[in-house]
């Protein structure tokens, strides 16, 4: 079966000055996300899981090792179309209204019958109240719900989502969870990273554990908690802390 | 093509919006306004100097819009990160350009045509007719503002905005000074500092194939051939810009 994200050795550097020098971000990473899947990409900060993302979604190069979506490249139309987005701590156009914002990202997907799809999903991100408000007006919640809604505008097959509980509050959560939940159950492929790991274990089929640049660990929840430790009540984040020590007293 | 309409539209209704366009406007009004109070320092040549001066305040305002606005345009998005949520979708980064490049060069058209509007109606209000011969400047400006803008995009496709609007006025500044620029080059007798001022003469652009205050104001004859060429000359100058800048962001990086 055809993987809707495939990463293969991916390794990938950077240097924030040109005296600088290179600081390896990405080790050799590879991953494969199943069509239909919520793949949850733990780490803590600074651990490349934005880098992966931009990877995947074609905003910066590997410097060695392949990607694809569907099978196609990243930087493909084909590929694009199938893609919905949602960066870490978006911020949009401040002049342009949530429906005109919307609109854009309609156009750019080609869909000139906008209109209908523009009002079902800001009802469902809980805006159409807000739709004529600049967005410089909104709030952090309305910001990333109106994130989210242009992220789906496209009807995307694969959604990609940075650290998008972030900043919110409880109630905001519990929104945007439910949207994944019911984009899930449409048989959406997410891909979505997060270090807010009760919420991971809340709609994740699947994990990944990146720490400084390596996955360190892939697989179902249930299995990673068993394979840590023989009693049955460890969470995720007992784990994980773990799994980030564990590293720590290698290195 | 609609991809590219689409962002040309945001791209006019974010410029539109945003306040120092406000300020700009009411600059350029008052700068046509003095020009009538001029009349007592004009030494009989009042009709010229309201011409000359009115010319040279839309210009001015058309330049200072698109470098002001123009520098932060791709830069902004960059810096704020819009720019990923705008490449994430099916658009090719060189439509995103053009798109930028006409929805600011749409907004400095309508905002000149309305100055030089205003300017026919204050030659109205103290002559008592219009003159629409003044009108001919509006392509010519037009194509100034394309030109600065193709730099302004060119350079805040890898540079700060802080640098990309000094880079916009030292272009407006140097292309303004190409024919004495020419001057020197021809009268030197240095041989490498003759290649180096002809070589900066023949590739930065010559702003003054598109500066007719003078001809215009003063009533002097227009040759059309000549005009033809500034306008091919411009258009070119416009492509190419925009073509270096196309490679340069689909090559960029959005670490």
């Amino acid at each position: 079966m055809q993987a809707a994200i495939e990463l293969q050795n991916i390794s990938r550097s950077f240097k924030n000055h040109f005296w600088q020098k290179k600081k390896q971000v990405l080790r050799d990473i590879s991953l494969a996300i199943t069509k239909g899947e919520v793949f949850g990409f733990l780490g803590p900060n600074g651990a490349g899981k934005t880098t992966t993302i931009k990877i995947i979604t074609g905003l910066i190069k590997p410097d060695s090792g392949n990607v694809a979506i569907f099978g196609q490249a990243v930087t493909s139309m084909a590929a694009k179309k199938r893609l919905g987005f949602l960066p870490e701590s978006p911020y949009f156009y401040e002049h342009l209204t949530g429906y005109e914002f919307l609109k854009l990202h309609a156009l750019l997907h080609d869909l000139h019958d906008y209109k209908v799809r523009v009002d079902n999903l800001l009802t469902r991100v809980g805006l159409s109240g807000a739709q004529d408000l600049y967005l410089r007006k909104y709030s952090r919640g309305m910001l990333q719900r109106i994130g989210i809604a242009q992220a789906l505008v496209g009807s995307p097959e694969l959604l990609i989502l940075d650290e998008p509980l972030t900043g919110l509050d409880p109630m905001g959560r519990k929104e945007i969870k439910d949207i994944i939940l019911e984009e899930k159950n449409k048989g959406t492929t997410i891909f979505f990273s997060s270090h807010i790991l009760p919420d991971a274990e809340a709609v994740c089929d699947r994990i990944g554990i990146i720490i400084e640049g390596e996955i360190k660990e892939v697989g179902q929840l249930s299995e990673l908690l068993k394979k840590g430790t023989k009693t049955a009540e460890m969470t995720l984040e007992d784990w994980f802390v773990r799994q980030t020590e564990k590293s720590t007293v290698r290195k | 093509m609609h991809r590219v309409i689409a962002i040309l539209e945001n791209t006019f209704k974010e410029s539109l919006r945003q306040k120092i366009l406000l300020l700009l406007i009411i600059f350029a009004v008052l700068l046509i306004i003095i020009s009538v109070f001029l009349e007592p320092f004009a030494l009989g040549e009042a009709p010229k100097i309201l011409r000359d001066f009115g010319l040279g305040a839309t210009a001015l305002f058309g330049v200072l819009t698109t470098i002001i606005i123009g520098s932060a345009l791709v830069h902004k998005d960059i810096e704020k990160k819009t720019i990923y949520t705008v490449l994430s979708n099916p658009v090719k980064r060189g439509e995103v350009i053009l798109g930028k490049f006409l929805g600011l060069s749409a907004l400095v058209f309508l905002l000149v045509c309305a100055m030089l509007i205003m300017h026919q109606l204050v030659i109205f209000i103290y002559e008592g007719t219009f003159d629409l011969r003044m009108l001919i400047s509006l392509p010519f400006t037009l194509i100034e503002v394309m030109v600065l803008l193709g730099i302004l995009l060119l350079f805040s496709s890898f540079s700060s905005t802080t640098m990309t609007s000094i880079m916009g006025v030292i272009f407006f500044v140097v292309g303004h000074a190409m024919p004495d620029l020419k001057l020197f080059a021809d009268q030197t007798q240095v041989p490498a500092i003759k290649t180096i001022a002809y070589g900066f003469y023949y590739i930065l652009p010559n702003l003054e194939n598109f500066n007719l205050r003078i001809d215009l104001a003063y009533g002097l004859p227009l040759y059309w051939d000549q005009l033809l060429f500034s306008i091919l000359y411009g258009l070119i100058y416009v492509i190419l810009l925009l073509y270096i800048t196309k490679i340069i962001f689909e090559h960029r990086e959005f670490k």
